[in-house]
């Protein structure tokens, strides 16, 4: 059996984030009353709804489609920062599709190189990096654990996980942080002492894209 | 207090308060595409198109500055939310010119996020657009490092001097550098004294005491200033005049207009007052209060308090800000 996940897999790991955020809506909202507006919830649920939305609608077309389609549903969800900075994300990862020449399907290496993309994009957009209580701080150490999966030969599925773990060891670590971005900036030293909403969201993400593909097989 | 909205369903707020707005102004604006407020008798293809994004709540602004003489196109959000960017892209390529098009940005970061990545996007097709980014407020960050300093009411100042510019036919490069000058010569101060509600979620957006007041505080409710125990109309035009002449370097000699902008649940009364001291304070200090301008222009949905904003005049600003404009927020003859 080959380890390399396409598109099949790839609908089904979304689909799962998609119903993981959902189901944490209101968890999400309440994470960002603190220093936000208290729609980080649902704004992500929109954006979630647009994906599945996305996924029914596919054409029979490549990854880097998928993910492009992705990416610009996710940006048109209307609700501040939240949408370019997902939307943003899923763009990039399209980008590094388009040179993925092998059956439009990815491995370990692959995938972590695809994320590293991702990251790469959103960060063109923001200074937000580690240590700012940003979604940065999930998605940095999950890409980490997906390079260094690869340089250990795991499977995409062992990857997956690693991922997963370390995105929430990452959002659990914003507790402790003081907002450098969005609203809860202005807080300051009271913007301690809760987990940055985009963060959680971002681990919710990768623990579905890793419960969907274990689902998958 | 809890709070007493005549509203519907939270998710369909902005798009029915849209609805009604286009009907309260049918022969100024309309709504085309996805949600995109436009003047209702489209300008000249040969002139300056100006556009611009931001969340709602904050009515009139920021649709209502679209008209004649004002703004072509605005892409309204969510409540508080900047637009995403397709919106923003449709908004560019509808408004799109061999004349050109200025997009005006107000420094909050979802507003700037969109802006730079539709600016990237307008680069790859080809269009022909400018962005000018306001960041007036001085409660944050300063002259010569504006990155945490916000976009406020200064955005109307901009945008009635570009649009007039606009109108006369100027070049893009000419209609930027009028905004660019606008935006250099201008300062904002907020002062908060009780907290709006966030229609979607019925809670407050920041905490004042009942005794207070805030200086410099956001239009979302962003802190950023100090706390002083409330004080008389007098007392806080000064302490807001003060710091603005201070930070825009204000000579004797000089003109200004001056805004005072009501942020939703302060009384125009209470405005005039703040305006007549001001205009005192200044005359005290041989400046001159040119022209002025008190209401409501950019509220925060009923948050109480206003923002101050001076705006260095000279001849053509003045003929620019006294040229005809017909919106839904400001009409001038």
């Amino acid at each position: 059996m080959t380890d390399r996940i396409g598109i099949p897999e790839w609908t089904a790991m979304l689909r799962r984030a998609a119903a993981l955020i959902r189901e944490n809506q209101d968890v999400l909202s309440r994470l960002d009353s603190c220093g936000g507006d208290g729609d980080h919830g649902t704004t992500m649920a929109r954006a979630m709804n647009l994906v599945e939305k996305t996924l029914n609608e596919a054409a029979c077309g490549s990854l880097a489609a998928l993910f492009r389609d992705i990416g610009w549903a996710i940006m048109g969800v209307d609700g501040g920062a939240t949408g370019p900075l997902f939307g943003s994300l899923f763009l990039a990862m399209a980008d590094a599709a388009e040179s993925n020449v092998e059956g439009d399907t990815l491995d370990t290496a692959a995938l972590a190189s695809l994320l590293e993309a991702g990251l790469a994009g959103i960060q063109k957009h923001t200074r937000a990096r580690v240590g700012d209580k940003t979604m940065i701080d999930a998605l940095t150490p999950a890409t980490a654990a997906l390079v260094q999966a690869a340089t250990e030969d795991f499977t995409v599925r062992q990857a997956l996980q690693r991922a997963a773990d370390a995105a929430h060891q990452g959002a659990a670590s914003t507790v402790a942080l003081q907002a450098r971005f969005g609203r809860a900036k202005n807080l300051g030293e009271k913007s301690k002492g809760t987990e940055d909403p985009g963060a959680r969201s971002v681990a919710l993400i990768f623990q579905g894209f890793s419960d969907g593909l274990c689902k998958e097989t | 207090m809890p709070m007493k909205k005549f509203i519907n369903q939270p998710d369909q707020l902005a798009k029915e308060l849209l609805e009604g707005f286009v009907l309260a102004n049918a022969k100024l604006v309309a709504l085309e595409g996805h949600d995109l407020v436009v003047r209702a008798t489209p300008k000249p293809q040969d002139k300056v198109a100006l556009v611009t994004l931001g969340g709602s709540g904050h009515e009139p602004a920021l649709s209502g500055f679209v008209g004649e003489g004002m703004l072509d196109i605005s892409v309204p959000g969510n409540i508080f939310s900047a637009p995403g960017p397709p919106r923003v892209i449709e908004a560019l390529r509808k408004a799109n010119r061999d004349a050109g098009v200025l997009l005006v940005v107000l420094n909050h970061e979802g507003d700037v996020l969109c802006a730079n990545m539709v600016m990237e996007m307008a680069a790859r097709e080809g269009l022909n657009v400018k962005q000018i980014l306001t960041h007036e407020d001085i409660s944050a960050g300063t002259r010569k490092d504006p990155k945490d300093r916000r976009g406020l009411v200064g955005c109307l100042s901009v945008i009635k001097m570009a649009g007039a510019a606009a109108e006369q036919g100027r070049s893009l490069d000419e209609v930027l550098s009028v905004a660019e000058r606008v935006e250099r010569n201008m300062a904002t101060l907020a002062v908060a004294v009780s907290s709006a509600t966030h229609p979607a979620t019925g809670e407050p957006i920041s905490q004042i005491g009942d005794n207070e007041m805030v200086v410099g505080m956001g239009q979302h409710g962003e802190a950023g200033g100090g706390t002083y125990e409330l004080k008389s109309a007098d007392e806080t035009a000064r302490i807001m005049t003060e710091p603005l002449l201070k930070d825009l370097g204000v000579e004797a000699g000089e003109e200004l207009l001056v805004m005072i902008n009501g942020v939703g649940s302060t009384t125009l009364m209470e405005l005039y007052l703040v305006l007549r001291q001001v205009e005192k304070n200044l005359g005290k200090g041989n400046i001159k209060m040119v022209r002025s301008l008190a209401g409501e222009y950019l509220t925060v949905q009923e948050m109480g308090g206003f923002q101050m904003c001076f705006t260095r005049m000279d001849r053509e600003l003045i003929e620019l800000w006294d040229a005809p404009c017909a919106s839904p927020a400001l009409t001038v003859r």
